[in-house]
């Protein structure tokens, strides 16, 4: 899997309190939230299915991955529909933020490493910190947040 | 690549794989001129059209083919195996010059394996003994009048390559074409139609000449045959062209014009697989939207309207049948190619064996089709590698050293049943049980029926064959037969009889995109199981409901039968109700039931394939959308039931 999307323009959005981003070229559109079939002895990172506009799309919990505590649908909560490759398949992922925030712009060259301590999710999922307005962008690394876990891929 | 490259593709695909048969029908009856006649036929065709769509490379390597066969056909040569095996193998390479596609700006590519075969085929001809050249065929003058059709110019049909082809066959020149002197690529064939007329001089024959026009079915062809041929000229094109003269023996009258060709080809019509696969999708899409529709007017209940989603129902129930026909294609080519591994395989293992299929014309969904290919092979080459026995095996064992393959095709209600049918040696239940022991996979004390012993030949890791050989025995050949059905949604069964032979038989789906299902509530997610596995459904009763631990077995007229909770073993919460029910479920013929919440009914859905972050996850087959838009999931009876059987052992 190849990011090749520009970092240029990215869409922000809150989960637990942190503010993340994700390249806009990645983001296909943004729905209110919408019931989730569950499936059986499923990965809790990618706990059920949903439908997008009569599409199937897996519907994934990125908090599960941050180590975050469980989503709570609020008021301001908004499903993500992501265009991403998975496994080398053009697929459509539906996720669940707490909020979307804005589109900003964040050039490579602002992206600053992340700090080696203090940080509460794995670091490899993250491409860098970006500094906005006094407060602290996630970047995160789309294939690497976005894939299904390794035992996952062996299994299927 | 240009449409017309592309038909050509199509049309050479045909061509060969053809051959291939009739390769392998020469082999058995190699004086038979007919198919002497049928391979050269093929290679010119090949050949000609080749460098008409700008496969030369392809085209130049088809001509020292061809030219091996004209040989044969003069009766210089004779077939030999070695000529057959080059021919083979010669035929393979021609597959991968296509997958290659055609040259790029009509440059030569230069290949050393193309290189080699031709160098081989040299050398067969070397061998051979030659008799010395009969004199030469009489040059005979032709008047060539052509005018190909708009379409096939702005298809990028290329007639600078025709005159090409034409100044191969002998002395030629071009009396008019159109727009004088201008290169004829850049006409716009949009505006005029150009015509082309050439006189030529050749031996090679008016069908040689029509041959060159193969493709250019509707075009304005006229041949005429100039009859004066003045003496003193007719020695200099005819040494000029010896190289060529090869091409055709005696013109023969009566060929086939070109409208009566392009009539025969009205018949069918070529569809990109992929265009059937977008109808069918659509048609899913209906399908579930006219579920949706039926939902709606019976909530409603207007007559007028449920009258209307009665009507629609009807028809797209036809329009489905009718799509689904039309992606049915006979299985035949599939067994077609059985015959080379076959062959090859005997041949590098040392056995005799004739391959005899039945009831190739059975039709499958193309996308079975597509599928079966890879785990028939598997079959085929464990029938012959340890099933079948050595020539001398067979003699001590008094049967007759040929042995019989036999593959056969039927349908049986909605399923596709194929069977690999050998006369070897059976499969021997006893060393199947040792090994089994050894492998962990059952109980040293664990009492199974043969059906059973049989079916452990599929798990992952068996193997019971002492020598490894290049073919199969390495133990990953049979599991990934059973994946591979499994993902087709069918099953496999096999029967065996000790010193008599051994039956592998394949039960499929007829196709893949629909699926008659059970409707279903597991913890209040929506379920659909494949109907095919449903035989009946009966009350939980209340007492079972209450049992805390232990085997669960139900009592259905005098039978006993083993069920499970579905929540449990999707690891879901118990809703809390009391009149639950049990899916009693047929899995290669083993009963077994399934506790859901709730049955809602019959339901008819198209399966719509899971994502990579599901698809690993095992007792899923896919996903659908029910009439009220939410997402169940479509549930492989056989993967649930061996999960549930592993967890009943598990209890037990």
């Amino acid at each position: 899997m190849s990011d090749t999307v520009q970092f240029d323009t990215a869409l922000t959005f809150s989960l637990d309190g942190e503010r993340f981003a994700i390249p806009v070229g990645h983001v296909h559109e943004i729905i209110d939230p919408l019931p989730v079939t569950r499936a059986p002895n499923a990965d809790p990172f990618a706990p059920g299915l949903v439908n997008v506009r009569g599409a199937i799309a897996p519907f994934v919990d990125l908090r599960r991955r941050l180590g975050m505590g469980p989503a709570v649908v609020g008021e301001t909560s908004r499903v993500l529909v992501l265009d991403l490759v998975v496994g080398g398949e053009p697929t459509k992922v539906a996720m669940l933020a707490d909020d979307v925030d804005e589109i900003t712009d964040t050039a490579d060259t602002d992206l600053e490493a992340l700090p080696e301590l203090g940080v509460r999710w794995p670091t490899h999922l993250i491409r860098g910190v970006a500094r906005k307005d006094s407060s602290l962008i996630i970047v995160l690394d789309v294939d690497a947040a976005f894939s299904p876990t390794p035992t996952q891929m062996l299994r299927a | 690549m240009n449409p017309a490259a592309e038909s050509f593709i199509q049309e050479a695909r045909d061509i060969l794989e053809e051959l291939e048969g009739i390769l392998l029908e020469l082999e058995a009856d190699p004086t038979n001129p007919k198919r002497i006649d049928a391979v050269f036929r093929a290679l010119h065709t090949l050949k000609g059209s080749g460098a008409m769509f700008g496969f030369a490379t392809l085209s130049g390597f088809t001509h020292h083919f061809e030219n091996a066969y004209d040989r044969i056909r003069e009766g210089k040569a004779t077939v030999t195996p070695r000529l057959i095996q080059l021919s083979l193998a010669s035929r393979d390479h021609l597959e991968r010059m296509l997958d290659a596609g055609p040259d790029m700006d009509g440059a030569t590519a230069q290949d050393p394996a193309t290189a080699d075969l031709v160098a081989q085929i040299e050398a067969l001809e070397e061998v051979q003994a030659v008799k010395p050249a009969e004199s030469a065929p009489k040059a005979e003058r032709f008047l060539i009048t052509f005018k190909p059709d708009a379409a096939a110019l702005k298809n990028g049909l290329r007639p600078d390559l025709i005159i090409e082809e034409l100044a191969g066959l002998g002395q030629m020149e071009v009396l008019t074409r159109p727009e004088e002197e201008s290169d004829s690529r850049e006409i716009d064939p949009a505006v005029d139609r150009p015509s082309w007329e050439v006189a030529m001089e050749t031996a090679a024959g008016r069908e040689a000449i029509e041959e060159v026009f193969i493709f250019a079915t509707d075009w304005q062809l006229e041949i005429v045959q100039v009859t004066e041929t003045p003496a003193e000229e007719a020695a200099e094109p005819a040494a000029r062209c010896a190289e060529n003269q090869t091409e055709m023996a005696a013109p023969t009258a009566g060929q086939p014009t070109n409208e009566a060709r392009s009539a025969a080809k009205l018949d069918s019509v070529r569809v990109q697989s992929h265009r059937l696969d977008e109808l069918m999708d659509q048609l899913g899409e209906l399908v579930i939207a006219q579920a949706r529709l039926n939902r709606i007017a019976s909530e409603l209940g207007d007559t007028g309207l449920a009258s209307t989603a009665e009507e629609i129902e009807r028809l797209v129930t036809g329009l489905r049948d009718t799509t689904l026909s039309i992606r049915m294609l006979p299985i035949e080519p599939v067994f077609g190619k059985f015959r080379r591994v076959v062959r090859d395989l005997s041949t590098e293992l040392g056995k005799t064996v004739t391959l005899e299929t039945r009831g190739g014309e059975t039709e499958v969904d193309k996308n079975v089709i597509d599928s079966l290919t890879e785990p028939l092979v598997h079959i085929i080459r464990n029938s012959i590698d340890h099933g079948i026995e050595t020539p001398e095996g067979r003699r001590a064992a008094g049967k007759p050293e040929q042995s019989e393959l036999v593959l056969r095709a039927r349908q049986a209600g909605g399923e596709v049943l194929i069977s690999v049918i050998d006369d070897g040696k059976g499969l021997d239940a006893e060393a199947i049980r040792v090994r089994g022991i050894e492998r962990g996979l059952i109980a040293p004390d664990q009492e199974l029926s043969e059906e059973q012993l049989f079916a452990l030949i599929f798990e992952p890791g068996f193997s019971t064959a002492t020598t490894l050989s290049s073919v199969s025995g390495r133990g990953v050949g049979m599991d990934a037969v059973h994946r591979a059905i499994d993902d087709l949604r069918g099953t496999v069964e096999v029967k065996s009889q000790k010193g008599r032979g051994t039956e592998v038989t394949l039960r499929l789906p007829l196709t893949l995109a629909i699926i008659d299902g059970l409707l279903v509530t597991v913890g209040e997610a929506p379920f659909v199981l494949p109907l095919s596995n449903v035989e009946e459904c009966v009350e939980l009763p209340v007492d079972e409901e209450t049992r805390k631990s232990g085997r669960s077995l139900l009592r259905i007229r005098d039978q006993l039968v083993p069920f499970l909770n579905l929540d449990t073993l999707f690891g879901f919460d118990r809703v809390d109700r009391s009149d639950r029910r049990v899916v009693i479920t047929s899995v290669e013929g083993r009963r077994t039931g399934l506790v859901v919440d709730e049955v809602i009914g019959q339901y008819q859905t198209v399966i719509k394939p899971l994502s990579l972050y599901h698809r690993g996850i095992e007792g899923l087959a896919g996903s659908t959308i029910l009439g009220d838009g939410s997402v169940a999931l479509i549930l492989d009876a056989a993967a649930v039931v061996r999960r549930a059987q592993g967890a009943l052992r598990a209890v037990a």
